[in-house]
């Protein structure tokens, strides 16, 4: 029974994980996933794949608010940027593995422009300003039909992975679980690095920071570009799993999902991006599947709970709120710590 | 532990276990020879008309099935909701193709629809309708399965300038006409089609607006059409609101524009709405109104939705159009099972196009032709204060 890790040095306060064990089941849960398309039915596979493109969206929006504290309500616009980027390119016959990261440059790229007003104003107010930057982007969206096809939207043909091409979800469940994974590493050591440093200290006292010698603007501009460059990855790999998309799916109600399921899951931490995305999909689905499959013995109660579902799921977010401000992420450490420490209380 | 306690336990897990086994059953129900699906906006902001197609399909294919179903063939029929939400559509079509295995799966709109096509031609064997009056969904390339109940959005505004244009050269006198609509799907594609039309029937379109479908600031919209002082404002893509606003300031404004629209901005919702304010909505309907006692399968709707669902009070066109797609996928299923082939997209699409002259029953006026994956006629109907309701205002209008 481990009561507690001890560290002889700042290297081992650093790691990812702090124990043997926990490298083990880590090991073992990637696995687990990695392997779904080999035992997991149509639905779980397709359910995964929508989970994995909302978890690196998720993932962007924690370096940016949760960890630099940067309030973007505009991570869907970015995923949009992605998405049409990756069909233009597809059109220029790019392959797959170079669209992809160029679709996620370019969302970068339009998220420094966004993000330069973080200088001259923070908080509520910058969160106007990408509030803005979305609405302007979701025009764009429906009404520069050249280049995104408008109301009617875009197709993007099936990836092509030197010469695999990736069509069917048990195909694309790999790049999204791949880049799932690379991007959650690069998040965690991010966050161990002097660059998630500078963003909790922008974020906890700017101008504390600025004396210490942070650079502002470079460190705010980063944290945002960081962020829609996740968001334009996750949107180019949307792209490629739905094979069609409309200006229609990139909804202001997108990027506040984001945000509530970073605030669910826990701010500026990659366990919280997990478990963030993890709930705020899977929980409406679960109460749809359960208000299906009590359509045959409690009609009455199932057709209550269907429009229900959405009070329910809102009321569950206030919920952890008010008992766990800090997120699942939070509750999972506690249950963690109740475990190593059990027979003894916390 | 004693042995008999052992024995008590292992068997009410036994027990347990059968129980569970036995469980399952009552649920599931029994198997049927053809499966219909359906992804319905039962919840979300169109909800209006994701309840009224999933009453409107599990009315139609149960009245079927106590019918004599498909040749002697059940319907097993599952309706799921989308939430009018791409991720859960998606996912519930997934599960519905995996687990229910359709052959024909009802999708809520345009979006769904084009997000679940190429899942939908892996299979082989499904083919798809909806609410989606898009004619991107009529490319036959990339979606060969799908068909619309209807004409596109554009096809009812080619149908609505034809009238008007009849209309004017009876009075002699030409038109003016705005065009307001929305920023969506629902409302812009339908325009380019109208204002070709308007252009080869000599009709001036002298004002184009734009609005968002809700939360439209009217006021501002009102003045530039005082600027432009048209004699017909068509409004397109809007289900109810701003319209009764818009109009009401149109009429303190001094502009007294006939107004027009079309099919789902056709629903009593709309026209009692602009009743309530003395207006004469006037528009394209592809199909009769629920209240129609001229068409046999409009009667047997009716008398159907009065003995299952009493407290209805009106069929709106989501329910008609619901029904009537249901319609196309057993008459589909028929000729299929007719011609001994099996229920495969190719043999599906091939029976589809060979409904050129196939009998609605009356929903469409017109004997349907879906040879092009489309029903494009229509009528115009025009609001009638003494009956208060939609009243013909023309004959059947094919394109």
């Amino acid at each position: 029974m481990r009561t507690g890790v001890f560290f002889e040095n700042y290297h081992g306060e650093e790691q990812l994980w702090d124990s043997r064990t926990a490298k083990v089941w880590m090991a073992i849960f990637v696995g687990a996933v990695a392997t779904l398309p080999w035992w997991g039915s149509d639905y779980m596979v397709a359910m995964a794949c929508i989970v994995g493109i909302h978890l690196i969206a998720t993932m962007g929006l924690n370096i940016t608010t949760g960890s630099a504290g940067l309030i973007s309500l505009s991570q869907a616009a970015f995923m949009g940027v992605g998405c049409y980027a990756v069909s233009w390119f597809a059109r220029w016959g790019l392959p797959f593995w170079l669209a992809l990261p160029l679709a996620g440059t370019l969302a970068a790229a339009i998220g420094m422009l966004v993000g330069l007003p973080s200088l001259r104003v923070k908080g509520m107010y910058f969160a106007i300003a990408t509030l803005a930057a979305h609405f302007v982007l979701s025009f764009l969206f429906r009404e520069w039909t050249p280049v995104t096809g408008g109301p009617r939207g875009v197709t993007v043909p099936p990836a092509n992975f030197f010469g695999i091409e990736l069509a069917g979800d048990r195909r694309m469940f790999y790049p999204i679980f791949a880049c799932a994974l690379l991007l959650g590493l690069a998040a965690a050591n991010i966050g161990r690095s002097y660059v998630g440093r500078a963003f909790v200290a922008v974020r906890d006292r700017d101008i504390s920071a600025e004396i210490l010698g942070v650079n502002l603007l470079r460190y705010k501009v980063l944290a945002f570009m960081l962020g829609a460059f996740y968001a334009g990855i996750a949107g180019g790999l949307l792209g490629y799993f739905y094979g069609a998309i409309t200006s229609e799916y990139f909804t202001f109600s997108l990027s506040v999902f984001y945000v509530a399921a970073i605030i669910v899951g826990g701010l500026g931490r990659v366990l919280g991006s997990v478990l963030g995305a993890v709930f705020m999909t899977f929980v409406p689905e679960s109460l749809r599947l359960l208000s299906s499959a009590l359509s045959g013995s409690v009609p009455a109660l199932a057709s209550l709970l269907l429009p229900m579902g959405q009070v329910v799921f809102g009321a569950l977010i206030i919920a952890f709120l008010i008992f766990e401000p800090h997120g699942l992420a939070q509750v999972w450490a506690r249950v963690r710590r109740t475990f190593h420490l059990w027979p003894f209380r916390t | 532990m004693t042995q008999n306690r052992r024995q008590v336990l292992k068997a009410a897990g036994a027990a347990a276990a059968l129980g569970v086994g036995a469980w399952r059953p009552a649920f599931a129900q029994a198997k049927a020879d053809v499966v219909i699906g359906a992804a319905h906006p039962m919840t979300g902001f169109m909800s209006f008309a994701g309840v009224a197609s999933n009453n409107a399909m599990g009315d139609y294919i149960n009245w079927r099935n106590q019918n004599g179903g498909i040749l002697g063939h059940k319907i097993r029929y599952v309706g799921e909701d989308s939430a009018y939400k791409v991720d859960q559509g998606v996912a519930v079509v997934k599960k519905m193709i995996a687990s229910d295995k359709p052959s024909f799966i009802f999708l809520d709109g345009t979006p769904l629809s084009k997000a679940v096509a190429r899942d939908v031609l892996a299979t082989g064997s499904v083919m798809t309708g909806g609410f989606s009056s898009s004619e991107a969904l009529l490319d036959q390339k990339v979606y060969p399965h799908h068909f619309l109940s209807g004409p596109t959005f554009g096809a009812t505004h080619e149908i609505l300038m034809e009238y008007i244009g009849r209309v004017s050269k009876g009075s002699g006198t030409t038109p003016k006409i705005a065009l307001v609509y929305t920023d969506q799907e629902f409302g812009n594609e339908a325009i380019p089609h109208s204002k070709a039309r308007a252009q080869k029937l000599g009709l001036p379109i002298v004002q184009e607006i734009v609005t968002k479908p809700t939360g439209v600031d009217v006021t501002s919209e009102v003045a530039k059409l005082r600027r432009s002082r048209p004699d017909i404002v068509i409004f397109q893509g809007y289900i109810m609101n701003p319209v009764p606003e818009f109009v009401r300031q149109m009429r303190e404004a001094g502009i007294n524009a006939q107004v027009m629209s079309t099919t789902y901005g056709l629903d009593r919702i709309m026209y009692d709405a602009l009743a309530k304010n003395g207006e004469r909505l006037t528009g394209v309907m592809p199909y009769r109104y629920g209240y129609d006692t001229e068409s046999k399968m409009m009667v047997t709707m009716r008398e159907y939705v009065a003995k299952v669902r009493p407290q209805q009070e009106s069929i709106s066109v989501f329910y008609i159009h619901a029904w009537l797609t249901g319609m196309i996928f057993c008459e589909v299923a028929e000729r299929c099972i007719k011609a001994n082939k099996k229920l495969t997209m190719p043999n599906m699409k091939a029976a589809l196009e060979s409904m050129k002259e196939w009998d609605t029953g009356g929903l469409t006026g017109l004997l349907a032709d879906l040879s092009t994956h489309q029903i494009k006629s229509g009528r115009v109907y025009s609001y009638d204060p003494a009956l208060k309701r939609m009243e013909p205002a023309s004959g059947w209008i094919r394109v």
